[in-house]
């Protein structure tokens, strides 16, 4: 009998019985475990039962009254997927969130048993919008925050040479395309951000972590803007010429003051004193003019002067 | 022990089975999109199954595996009528990618996926109740995403406003979009462009006026997601640049080549068709870049630096 064969005979057995049942039993209904040398088909049994526990199902171990053998069953309560209906639209949605990943599209696969395969078929024949959110060691970080551990890498900041951090895993973060993991910095003993494709190692685990302050704000420090740089904690006037307005000004929060008659777009945006932000402004080129705060304005016309006059 | 390839496949037809069960003459094309297996593999899977059941086997206690021609019926499965739970890592990998889309800008379906994630939130209990995830808050418009989108599914070709941040300039353009995807946070389209006679990748979010031709295409099958964003040209200008600390995010978001450490900074070459954009990205850098190659470039930068200033007449 061929492993796949063996494997389905008995998990359907484990499933069936209404009470657990000792290795002899099992050997008795499946003739794959029926050998002359009775040891070797009980460690063959094993393997496949700890096979089994290792993919998450739930084998479950009893003694019998005597307690001189052991017993197997698997707990239909923790085998079965529970009931869980999804309308057109959620179908959809899960669909590119599933799309390009085995264990996602497992996932998705289970959760499909119960939708209308019209729906389903629609969803299927649409080639989705995908979403590239990969990065290397996004499960382990997951599983890691998960189950609340302390974990330590190798981290190379943006603007700071590598190190190793010690952190308590407490969150995770999406956001402009990239993934974050929230935790506590041992070292500098506060809460930072750690974009996974800036980790440069495996991740390490050091037993379990501190548990998250309650009043954790995940989104603390992703509300900036492009600039990627602090929060945003000032408001200023920027005129932006008809070319690039439309997608400039989502990239800052920005809202729309008024249409100037030769075309340009006057809007309020999230800014910050830091120098990233004036930065962010100049990129734009003679497509861009910060009209408000003055302080600000002169800043980044000195820095202007000053590229203009570069060697 | 079983080889994990023996395992993985095992584990499938445990969720395969019930949906084969539930779904009587479910075409091999359907499961094969639906669990992502290639249909000979299917088949192949679906024939093993055929041998199994509940043991012992007496008559009637063997599973049976019905083809006809591309469809195939499953009964007499009882203890395989209903799928396996989703593993730990399964529901962890369906919600961080779910969490993504749900912070990609502007999609529309991210509020229904919010609504199914809480599903599987609430169905899968402690699997996933511990696991705080957030996304950048308002999900931002994204430019005609949605028309594009429905463009692509229909093959219909479109005529596009595009401004080019490359070589700066806003043109009308004709295209045949096919693929839909986003990338390090930004929505692109790869589409047949008219006017190059070539595929071109335009960002959706410097994409306005969407005009609908009525034409239909027929696609070339183009490629989506995983493709490079940028793509060589033949004329390219190599540019060599020693970022400072502060600019080596530039390394993160471009395609750069020959990086190389260089007391704290990075060297970098960017090799790219147009200086434009080069040059305003020189300028938003500033100090914090330095330009060693070529010469133009540098001049570009301040020519640049001399232009806007122009806005400033104060200065």
């Amino acid at each position: 009998m061929e492993p796949r064969e063996r494997l389905l005979n008995l998990i359907q057995l484990l499933l069936h019985t209404t009470r657990p049942l000792s290795f002899d039993e099992i050997a008795e209904r499946l003739p794959a475990y029926e050998h002359e040398d009775r040891e070797s088909a009980k460690r063959m049994f094993e393997r496949d039962k700890e096979t089994l526990r290792e993919r998450g199902l739930p084998v479950i171990t009893t003694s019998d009254p005597f307690e001189t053998e052991h017993l197997y069953v698997i707990d239909r309560d923790r085998y079965y997927l529970p009931e869980m209906s999804f309308d057109e639209g959620e179908v959809a949605a899960l669909f590119i969130a599933a799309h390009g990943d085995p264990s996602a599209t497992l996932a998705f696969g289970k959760l499909m048993w119960g939708t209308d395969r019209d729906v389903l078929r629609g969803v299927l024949d649409t080639p989705p919008a995908a979403v590239d959110s990969s990065v290397e060691r996004l499960f382990e970080v997951g599983a890691a925050v998960r189950e609340g551990r302390l974990v330590a890498f190798a981290y190379r900041p943006a603007a700071d040479t590598e190190a190793r951090r010690e952190v308590d895993a407490w969150g995770m973060a999406y956001a402009r395309g990239s993934w974050y993991l929230i935790g506590r910095d041992r070292a500098a003993d506060d809460v930072r951000h750690f974009r996974l494709s800036r980790i440069t190692s495996e991740l390490e685990d050091l037993g379990e972590g501190r548990p998250a302050p309650e009043d954790l704000d995940l989104h603390q420090g992703l509300r900036s803007g492009h600039w990627g740089l602090g929060e945003p904690d000032l408001t200023a006037t920027i005129a932006f010429s008809p070319k690039v307005a439309a997608w400039a000004l989502p990239q800052a929060a920005g809202a729309e003051l008024e249409e100037r008659p030769d075309g340009w777009i006057l809007a309020e945006v999230a800014a910050s004193r830091d120098d990233a932000f004036l930065a962010w402004v100049r990129g734009f080129g003679p497509d861009a003019e910060l009209v408000a705060p003055p302080e600000l304005r002169e800043r980044l016309v000195a820095s202007l002067k000053e590229l203009r006059a570069a060697p | 022990m079983p080889r994990p390839k023996i395992v993985e496949r095992v584990e499938r037809l445990l969720s395969i089975v019930p949906y084969v069960v539930r779904h009587p003459g479910v075409t091999l094309g359907e499961l094969s999109r639906l669990f992502d297996v290639k249909e000979e593999a299917l088949a192949q899977d679906l024939r093993v199954v055929l041998l199994t059941g509940v043991p012992p086997f007496g008559p009637g206690d063997y599973i049976e595996v019905t083809f006809e021609e591309d469809r195939v019926w499953i009964g007499m499965a009882e203890p395989l009528t209903r799928p396996v739970r989703l593993t730990p890592g399964e529901a962890l990998a369906l919600y961080l990618r779910g969490a993504a889309v749900v912070g990609s800008p502007g999609l529309v379906e991210a509020e229904a996926l919010g609504t199914a994630l809480e599903k599987l939130r609430v169905g899968l209990g402690d699997d996933l109740a511990s696991l705080p995830v957030a996304t950048a808050e308002s999900a931002r418009p994204s430019g005609p995403l949605d028309a594009i989108r429905r463009a692509a599914r229909e093959h219909e070709r479109l005529e596009i406003e595009h401004y080019s941040y490359a070589r700066d300039e806003v043109t009308t353009r004709t295209i045949d979009p096919e693929q839909v995807f986003a990338q390090l946070g930004a929505w692109y389209v790869a589409a047949w462009d008219d006017r190059a006679a070539d595929e071109r990748l335009f960002r959706i979010d410097r994409i306005r006026g969407v005009r609908p031709t009525g034409e239909r295409f027929e696609p070339r099958g183009l490629q989506g997601l995983g493709r490079d964003l940028y793509s060589p040209g033949e004329a390219d200008i190599r540019a060599r640049v020693r970022l400072r600390p502060a600019a080596r995010w530039v390394a993160e978001y471009y395609h750069v080549e020959d990086a190389a450490e260089a007391d704290g900074a990075l060297e970098v070459t960017i090799p790219t068709g147009d200086l434009a954009w080069l040059s305003k990205l020189l300028l938003r850098l500033g100090a914090d870049a330095e330009v060693s190659e070529p010469d133009e470039l540098v001049a570009r930068r301040r020519e640049l630096a001399a232009t806007t200033l122009g806005r400033y007449p104060e200065a």
